[in-house]
């Protein structure tokens, strides 16, 4: 764990998942860690811009890696799987290929952006919190027990595969988050599916491919009997909880499981409140006895 | 053992240490018949793959346990099947460090494609799609050379890990839009494709990315990255599948979905700094489809998830974005690199 990160919210967290953005920043603040904004930056291409101009992906993020380094931090922190997996495909080539690194600042330079040096690492909230001193930390904060929920933790894929771009745990049996859901106090529950795939890249294009893909987390979920599923990428929130309901309709099921992000169930056992935490932004909402699970504090949003 | 301490040069070659595995395996008589687990242990060099085990097995306990195999050194692509879940070459897999960890592993047949009997599976859906890609080169009416197509190192690096392929189907098994649309030409027959598409002496490039646009084309692929975790050989068929995407864009073939979808995250980046969420759906999907999305949408608004698309978000200095996109299209091959087929490429006959 570092003093002080390169915070890099990404477009989600920055638009439509503000819940994410603020649960992170108060979550940090408990851990007594310095999240270094930085205003300027873009959108990390969210793996469409790397397979439609593959350099102007890398380009935009030497941009990226370029202003994480000028602000004097050493690891860029991600909240997101596909800004992890985008930023660190560009990086390892950025830090592998002095040829193709000094090709990218050459265009920066011509376009009057500053440029990258090599030496930012991008890391994910969840890597850094899931273990070593990022973890005692955390375990330090966590003071309210959350005895008696059962999450079903949902990795998504762009933080497990592929794993020589990633390489934090084994992309098969994970455990990071099983481990953080105990620290709060909770019980995991396993399920098959929790290494797989949401379907938000093709949601919007091939929407029915999709939903087959996404009835599987949450129908096998629902079955080992989660009141909640817990997720460190707010891409897959978006699938699990906007996209809920046509999961449903498409299964023929019911589905009505709340989704929380990762920052969301590591502030409530944290004693943040529903004011940071803002469950109420969720599709699916919680219910009650989810709520109580939660042990918000009483006075919770509608 | 017999005693070999005559050969002295050879003195340790034969003296290897014995392990004893244990493995589940799935069992299943063919159509009609309920698959089964059964567990078997047995008596093998520490050096053993899970081929040789299955071999064991088969040797000395059961005849009838089926799988295939063939060269048992990774190179015919015949040994594929599950491990604890994932596609693996059986021939390629040590069994040591499970031994040592005191793991049990479960051995099945691959996913995504039919079981004939135990570990068998019927690799024709898999062959079908190798060949609707059109698994060839075509030199696209081109007279052939007179001598040979001049291909300098760096052109053929361009498809170098495509051509690795041994076409054993472990990318195929766990494919997540597989899974879901069992007509996705999948990670293996896209590689291939790309294998010509990116060959330089091709000529049927236009074509071909035109076919691979549709449906059950690159666009169906849901990124998951399963493809490139299970590969045995470094293909990376999602990366292959990437290139082909770029390879689409730079032809124009954007009128997919998929490539829509794309290209709004393309533009967004330049034109406002951060994806513009808000114009995703009706640029993916066209004006009619995205009506069908709206009560979607308000639901969505209501909680706030859709930004005001009147005060649209701009990442502060997109001006030099901008300039950024303008350097690089300027700078972008906008033709496919063709091979020389004639004159030397360096100027010296070889
Ligand atoms: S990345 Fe695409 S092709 Fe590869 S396994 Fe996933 S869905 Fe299939
Ligand atoms: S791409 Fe890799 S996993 Fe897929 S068939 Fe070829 S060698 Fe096998
Ligand atoms: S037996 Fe040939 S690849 Fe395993």
């Amino acid at each position: 764990m570092q003093e002080r990160y390169a915070y890099y919210p990404g477009c989600l967290a920055s638009l439509s998942q503000k819940e994410l953005d603020s649960s992170t920043r108060a979550i940090a603040a408990k851990l007594d860690v310095e999240l270094i904004d930085m205003p300027s930056v873009t959108c990390c291409g969210a793996g469409d811009i790397h397979e439609a101009k593959p350099d102007y992906h890398l380009h935009l993020s030497a941009r990226i890696l370029g202003q994480a380094e000028r602000s004097g931090a050493e690891v860029l922190l991600t909240i997101c799987n596909v800004c992890t997996l985008n930023l660190r495909q560009a990086n390892s080539k950025l830090q592998n290929d002095p040829a193709e690194l000094a090709r990218v600042n050459d265009n920066l330079k011509a376009t009057g952006i500053g440029g990258y040096n090599g030496g930012v690492d991008v890391r994910h909230l969840l890597w850094e919190v899931s273990q070593g001193e990022g973890y005692d930390r955390f375990k330090s904060v966590a003071t309210r027990s959350l005895e008696g929920l059962k999450v079903a933790p949902f990795y998504g894929c762009q933080i497990l595969r592929p794993a020589k771009m990633l390489g934090f745990e084994d992309p098969d049996r994970p455990q990071s988050l099983e481990r953080l859901i105990e620290a709060c106090g909770a019980e995991a529950i396993d399920y098959p599916a929790k290494i797989k795939c949401c379907g938000f890249p093709i949601v919007l294009a091939r929407e029915q491919v999709a939903l087959g893909e996404l009835v599987q987390p949450l129908q096998q979920a629902t079955e080992a009997g989660a009141d909640v599923m817990v997720t460190p990428c707010p891409l897959c929130h978006l699938s699990l909880d906007a996209w809920q309901k046509k999961a449903s309709d498409h299964a023929g099921a019911d589905f009505k499981i709340p989704v929380l992000h990762l920052a969301q169930l590591l502030g409530a056992a944290a004693g943040l409140d529903e004011q940071t935490l803002k469950f109420r932004r969720h599709i699916t909402r919680l219910d009650d006895s989810v709520k109580g699970k939660l042990r918000l504090p009483s006075v919770v949003g509608r | 053992m017999e005693d070999r301490s005559h050969l002295t040069t050879l003195k340790g070659a034969y003296d290897h240490k014995m392990m004893e595995v244990t493995l589940r395996v799935r069992r299943y008589a063919g159509e009609g018949a309920r698959a089964h687990t059964e567990t078997y242990t047995v008596d093998v060099p520490v050096t053993a793959t899970l081929l040789d085990c299955l071999d064991e097995i088969k040797d000395k306990q059961d005849g009838t346990l089926a799988f295939r195999k063939s060269c048992r050194m990774a190179v015919c692509g015949s040994c594929g099947m599950r491990m604890d879940g994932g596609a693996v070459l059986a021939c390629k897999t040590a069994m040591k460090p499970f031994v040592d960890a005191g793991h049990t592993v479960t051995v099945s047949p691959m996913g995504n494609l039919p079981v004939i009997k135990d570990l068998v599976v019927d690799m024709a859906p898999f062959w079908s799609k190798i060949r609707a890609i059109k698994p060839y080169l075509d030199t696209g009416g081109a007279k052939a050379p007179e001598k040979e197509w001049r291909v300098t190192p760096v052109q053929g690096h361009l498809v170098s890990k495509e051509a690795l392929c041994i076409l054993c189907g472990c990318c195929v098994s766990e494919c997540i839009s597989m899974e879901s649309d069992p007509d996705f030409l999948g990670p293996a027959a896209l590689a291939k494709a790309y294998r010509f598409v990116g060959d330089v002496r091709d000529g049927d490039t236009r074509a071909r990315l035109k076919d691979l646009s549709g449906a059950h084309g690159i666009w169906d692929c849901t990124r998951c990255y399963f493809c490139n975790q299970r590969c045995p050989k470094g293909v990376d068929p999602r990366d292959a599948i990437a290139k082909l995407g770029a390879e689409a864009f730079r032809e124009g073939l954007t009128r997919d979905e998929g490539a829509r979808h794309a290209k709004v995250f393309v533009n967004s980046a330049h034109k406002g700094g951060f994806l513009r969420e808000t114009e995703l759906v009706p640029k993916t999907i066209g004006p009619v489809a995205a009506i069908t999305q709206i009560p979607f949408a308000l639901q969505l608004a209501r909680a706030g998830k859709v930004p005001n698309p009147l005060a649209p978000h701009k990442a502060k200095d997109n001006a030099e974005v901008k300039r950024l996109w303008k350097l690089l299209e300027s700078q972008a091959p906008k033709q496919k690199e063709r091979a020389n087929s004639g004159a030397p490429i360096d100027g010296t006959e070889s």
